[in-house]
């Protein structure tokens, strides 16, 4: 086991692009070798040692490096992108675009992320203790698949567009979530235990599964009568009927 | 006493080019043909005439030189590192290249004005796409007419007769009398008052109402629920039999629809309804654009950088993500540490978190104009009107771009000469 | 300055040089006889030496090339390269940003581009972007064929007045040739419909597409424009069109050749030589097509080849491109052009296992092998239709090896043996020929071949050294090779200036633009501009004043003269 221990040395204003904090590319390197890795502060080009003490303990391959991260990340983006396996912990708040790519391994924060947390995940999982911004689990600007694989387990609330166009995987949200949860559904399951609105819009193939209220439903969905999910009785609606829809949406 | 003839409109997104501005003794004294709006714009306001700085926000300007005002500039956003360049659409294309050669330069945020007004509609076009037409096509084709949450009488006087509802075409002849004109909006506007059908919607339902005309468009009336956003369901069914029925239908909206709850989905949406009623009828949709060139920036943006606006240059290549690189993204967080604002006026239009956070960085202004964002520059640098006194490339809502004249020659050097110095100044201060 | 190459293995058809050791010398820009001894010396150590690549049918600026953009920031962000001291950052891959676009045809060895379609009302923007093109030289063809003017003209069977109006139009666009896409189908899709072949009626303007094909062809042949009527024929995109095809073809023989060169060209034939009568009995029909061109000589045609991957369609044919985005569920830009002509924009990805996409990358290649004189089929992708010009060295390397050709097909769906002829195809392209396809048959095809194309005295001195020593490879065998140099040239010379060393752009000069300047009697002008003038009068959006491209948007113009000369109608 390899475990690197990263703590913020300033409060940061501008925010920290550091896709370098990642297992797969920590794995085996030497705290003076991660300290040297790239990491730009706005149009400044920095190295993760400048910004962060690190502390690396033992050493082995991605599979089993932990990174654990103590303090506000608030304004460092991109941790964990494409990472394929391993861990990181995170104690404490982040910024955009957390585990980008992921397509295995684990991360978990104690806090809140911000916007695109899970942006096109293939694989592992992500589990959010606080809240989420925009676009959980959801894609790039203009792709067709966002979210393709994988578990979100978020268990505060989420802003808009939570699984925008999801093509699979998992996003499960305690709280609430803003409008349009599932836009554009390919193919993923979302459930959503708070309250929402607009769920399920363009909705394709895959199921949304909503325990809470509803505020508005898109006028897109065909009812097809009540119907029993692991002993709870849900309104069962197919749709979205422009899209053709052969999605699930289930409503308690 | 000269006459200029076909020229073109510095203001709205419309750019006629058939005014006719008089020039007596290098002053325009008289411009036919033109809206109130472009007429006011042409004739000319509150111009600052010196280049000014001040130390702080809150003390007074003092006049400077050019070289003065350049020099700081240059040092202000050569030592930024978060640097904003903002505005941009009321300068014509060839200050655009200008604009964006700095941004690369410094590592810079280049973002326009679309970014409170229809940059929802350029997210919405990489869902969706781009179904549009130029306005000659409406002009000579079109026999139904929406304006969805967009107000032309009020904000672009003259489309409805060059372009749209009143004018008259090889198969329009007729003109407004041949035509269905539908307005939908939250209130009954000045554009709604003349139209056939008035669809009120309540505020921030838009997008639902458009999902119920798509889902009877598409056969599925069954399950859309008697009332959608607060319009009658019989309403929407008569409102999908005029368009799909229609030989083309011609849909404008405006800020109603792009800032409204859903924002650019709301586009989005109505770009699919757009899509699927080119299966019964031809239908093309059309942003209204505000400022005249607005359009052209996006256009500039997009052949050079790849991406239509709000690119992050940080990183020496380009970085795209509206709701992290666009103007208000990086000032609400309060990450832009200096920013250049031209030719576009982020101190009257931005939410006012932003504007209090561009009170405590160093901004250069660029424009011919005092306006609200002089009040939080450090910097002020006066320049040519683009399309006034300095001529240059357009692009009109559609798309079609067309070369500005110039009326009156400049008191003030050009937006392209200060860019150009300033560019020059920051490469020497880097030591290049 | 002063350049020589020397011990280079040449291959320039036009000139006989088949592989010899030949030293080319450059001066001021120029190929020459003979250089001082004062010249740089490129020693090209036995390599392989061509003249710059000329590519006659690219989507590389204008409107709809950015309408691809702005609706593809997924594209955009797969091919970032952040600047340097020498390079502007790039984007893209189908639809790359301008500087993108001139640094990767530099790196290929290409020196000449040419946009394939560009409205008059909208060539403002075209050359907007071409200007921000660097190193390559340009020009756009302007499109003619759903044009209110032409139709009218064409119904009135005024021959004087379509010429000059077709003169007028590219002195307007700055346009280097008549570019005619699915004649009548653009005027159709202004009100959501299409032609259905060469005989149909446009309705309001009574005329047939073959009239509009024939009319515009003796009016290319009167102005002695320097390239041919350029077509993109009725039907793309719908099984059995090959026969419209054919049919259009044949119209050729209508009309004589005002110059050494075809009277017609087809573009893009992967997607018009269709047979079956939909998507389940799709097949090949490029056998019959290249038979075609093997029997007569007065039509050339190019590719148009498709490769894996993503692509993004653009095309002046409207009604084609909605069909698309239905059938593909994808995104779909639309881009009517009032009087003049449609435009749609729908990205597409093609799959091996796809049966129509094995079918038509085999229809491009079939296309190639089968057509026996390699100056009637050049090499295009009709990017980024069939796929980004970026993959040329990968058609390159197909057509130079039947080896990696049957690899190929081992991995796409079955269909591609029994609806194609391509698995029994044996012909391998030497140098020679792929020096034709993408050099001297282009600047032929184009009219260009006094400076373009080849390596004698008297043509620019755009130049390309590949990294294969010709007489150490077999092709055949060696496709990564060949396809790998092709991909990275070893010097480009563009214009007498190295702009491309080891693969890496080392200069980047701004291209020049070529349109044609056509006169005809003034006469027929003012008669034609009365036409004109009611048009923008009653129908354009915009002033006639403010619609002709002006000098300030064409700041490198290469001004080719043509004029009216009588046509002889066989």
């Amino acid at each position: 086991m390899q475990t690197i221990t990263i703590k913020p040395k300033k409060e940061m204003k501008i925010s920290v692009e550091a896709e370098n904090i990642c297992p797969d590319k920590f794995a085996g390197k030497t705290e003076k070798e991660i300290q040297s890795l790239e990491a730009w502060v706005g149009n400044q080009k920095t190295t993760l040692g400048e910004l962060f003490s690190i502390i690396v303990e033992g050493s082995a391959p991605a599979a089993d490096t932990k990174i654990l991260m103590e303090g506000d990340f608030s304004r460092v983006k991109r941790i964990g992108e494409g990472m394929t396996c391993g861990l990181v912990i995170i104690n404490g708040n982040v910024d955009m675009h957390l585990g980008n790519k992921m397509s295995g391994g684990n991360i978990s924060v104690k806090g809140n992320v911000d916007s695109w947390a899970g942006r096109e995940m293939k694989g592992g999982e992500l589990i959010i203790e606080g809240n989420a911004g925009y676009y959980l689990g959801s894609g790039y600007r203009g792709e067709t698949c966002g979210m393709r694989g994988g578990k979100i387990t978020l268990l505060g609330n989420a802003l808009d567009f939570v699984g925008e166009h999801m093509c699979g995987g998992e996003i499960i949200v305690k709280g609430n979530t803003g409008i349009l949860p599932g836009l554009s559904n390919n193919g993923g399951k979302i459930v959503i235990e708070g309250n929402t609105s607009r769920p399920g819009s363009e909705m394709s193939k895959g199921t949304i599964i909503i325990n809470g209220i509803v505020d508005e439903m898109m006028p897109v969905f065909k009812f097809e009568g009540n119907e029993d999910l692991d002993g709870v009785t849900y309104k069962k609606y197919t749709g979205d009927v422009i899209s053709n829809g052969k999605g699930l949406l289930y409503v308690k | 006493m000269t006459v200029i003839t076909d020229a073109l409109c510095p203001f709205c997104g419309c750019l006629c080019d058939d005014l006719t501005i008089v020039v007596d003794d290098n002053k325009i004294t008289d411009v036919k043909q033109a809206c109130k709006l472009g007429t006011a714009k042409i004739m000319g306001h509150h111009r600052i005439k010196e280049p000014m700085m001040r130390k702080d926000k809150n003390s007074e300007f003092t006049e400077v030189s050019y070289e003065e005002a350049i020099n700081e500039a240059a040092r202000i956003l050569s030592n930024s590192k978060r640097p904003l360049l903002y505005g941009w659409a009321s300068a014509v294309c060839e200050v655009h290249k200008k604009g964006i050669l700095l941004a690369e330069e410094l590592g810079a945020i280049i973002d326009n004005t679309a970014t409170v007004c229809h940059a929802p509609s350029t997210l919405a076009v990489h869902e969706k796409g781009l179904p549009t037409a130029t306005l000659g096509q409406i002009k000579n084709r079109a026999d139904v007419i929406v304006f969805w949450g967009s107000n032309p009488v009020h904000a672009h006087p003259r489309h409805m007769g060059r372009y749209s509802v009143f004018s008259k075409g090889l198969f329009t002849e007729k003109g407004r009398k041949g035509r269905k004109v539908i307005v939908v909006d939250v209130r009954k506007t000045e554009t709604a008052n003349m139209a056939d059908e008035f669809v009120q919607v309540q505020q921030g339902s838009d997008y639902l109402v458009v999902s119920a005309l798509r889902a009877i468009l598409s056969g599925h009336a069954d399950v859309v629920p008697d009332t959608v956003g607060g319009v009658p369901k019989e309403q929407l069914i008569k409102i999908v039999e005029v368009l799909k029925t229609a030989k083309f239908v011609g849909i404008f909206f405006g800020m109603g629809l792009t800032q409204s709850e859903s924002r650019y989905k709301n586009i989005d949406n109505a770009i699919s309804l757009t899509f699927e009623l080119n299966s019964f009828t031809k239908c093309a949709i059309t942003p209204m654009r505000g400022h005249y060139n607005v359009t052209g920036f996006g256009q500039v943006c997009s052949w050079e950088t790849g991406f239509a606006t709000a690119v992050d240059f940080a990183r020496n290549a380009p970085y795209y993500n509206p709701g992290e690189t666009a103007a208000n993204d990086v000032l609400l967080r309060k990450e832009t540490d200096a920013a250049m604002i031209i030719a576009g006026d982020a101190g009257a239009h931005f939410p006012a978190d932003s504007v209090r956070h561009l009170a405590k960085i160093p901004v250069v202004q660029i424009d011919p104009y005092w306006n609200p964002t002089t009040e939080v520059s450090n910097v002020v640098i006066p320049v040519a009107i683009c399309g006034v006194e300095v001529e240059g490339t357009a692009y009109r809502m559609d798309g079609v771009s067309m070369r500005m004249r110039k009326m009156i020659e400049p008191t003030h050097p050009p937006d392209t000469q200060i860019l150009e110095r300033i560019t020059q100044r920051v490469r020497e201060l880097r030591g290049e | 300055m002063e350049l020589i190459i020397k011990n280079g293995a040449v291959y320039d058809p036009v000139n006989g040089i088949n592989g010899d050791k030949t030293d080319i010398s450059v001066r001021s820009g120029k190929i020459v006889d003979k250089v001082s001894a004062n010249a740089t010396v490129i020693d090209a150590g036995g390599r392989l030496v061509m003249a710059g690549g000329v590519d006659a049918h690219s989507h590389i600026a204008g409107a709809k090339v950015n309408v691809g953009r702005i609706m593809r920031p997924e594209d955009t962000r797969s091919g970032i390269k952040p600047r340097t001291k020498i390079t502007r950052p790039c984007t893209g891959y189908t639809v790359p940003n301008v500087y993108a676009m001139g640094y990767r045809y530099a790196q290929m060895g290409y020196t000449t581009v040419f946009e394939a379609a560009q409205a008059i009302m909208k060539a403002r923007h075209t050359h907007e972007e071409l200007e921000e093109i660097p190193i390559i030289d340009k020009g756009a063809l302007t499109l003619f064929g759903s044009n209110w003017p032409t139709m009218d003209f064409v119904r009135e069977k005024d021959m004087d007045k379509l010429a000059a109006y077709v003169a007028w139009g590219l002195l307007a666009s700055r346009g280097f040739g008549v570019k005619c896409v699915n004649p009548g189908g653009g005027e159709m899709w202004g009100f959501g419909k299409n032609v259905s072949g060469l005989d149909d009626v446009v309705p309001n303007f009574d005329v047939t597409p073959r009239e509009i094909i024939v009319s515009l062809m003796k009016a290319n042949e009167m102005l002695g424009l320097p390239h041919s009527v350029h077509l993109h024929c009725n039907n793309l995109g719908k099984p059995g069109n090959y026969k419209t095809t054919l049919a259009s073809m044949e119209l050729a023989n209508q009309v004589k050749a005002s110059k050494d060169r075809q009277v017609l060209h087809v573009t893009h034939l992967t997607f018009n030589s269709w047979g079956g009568t939909n998507w389940g009995d799709f097949e090949s029909k490029a056998d019959e097509v290249a038979n075609y061109l093997n029997n007569n000589d007065n039509v050339t045609g190019d590719m148009g080849q498709l490769v894996w991957g993503s692509a993004t369609t653009m095309t002046a044919d409207g009604p084609v491109q909605y069909a698309n985005a239905k059938l593909l569920h994808a995104k779909w830009g639309n881009g009517d052009v009032e009087l003049e002509d449609a435009s749609g924009v729908v990205p597409i990805y093609y799959v091996k296992q796809i049966s129509v996409h094995a079918i038509m990358w085999a229809i491009g290649l079939e296309l190639a092998l089968l057509t026996k004189d390699p100056y009637k089929m050049l090499l295009t992708t009709d990017h980024p239709n069939g796929g980004p010009f970026v993959n040329y060295p990968e058609v390159i390397a197909l057509l130079m090896s039947n080896k990696k050709r049957q690899e190929e097909i081992k991995t796409l769906h079955e269909a591609v043996h029994a609806r194609t002829k391509i698995p029994g195809i044996e012909r391998e392209l030497d140098f020679s020929e792929i020096a034709i396809m993408t050099r001297a048959g282009t600047a032929k095809v184009l009219g260009l071949l006094d400076t373009k194309g080849h390596l004698g005295a008297g043509a620019d001195a755009d130049i390309s050294i590949y990294d294969i020593k010709p007489d150490q490879i077999d092709p055949s065998v060696e496709h990564a090779k060949i396809k790998s140099a092709f991909s990275s040239a070893a010097y480009v010379i563009k214009g007498g200036q190295v702009v491309v060393k080891d693969g890496q752009i080392t200069a980047t000069p701004p291209g020049r633009t070529y349109w044609v300047d056509a006169s005809v009697p003034g006469q027929h002008t003012s008669e034609m501009m009365k036409d004109i003038v009611k048009k923008f009068k009653n129908y354009y959006s915009m002033q006639l004043a403010n619609y002709m491209v002006q000098d300030e948007y064409v700041t490198h113009a290469q001004v080719v003269k043509a004029g009216a000369i009588p046509v002889e109608v066989s």
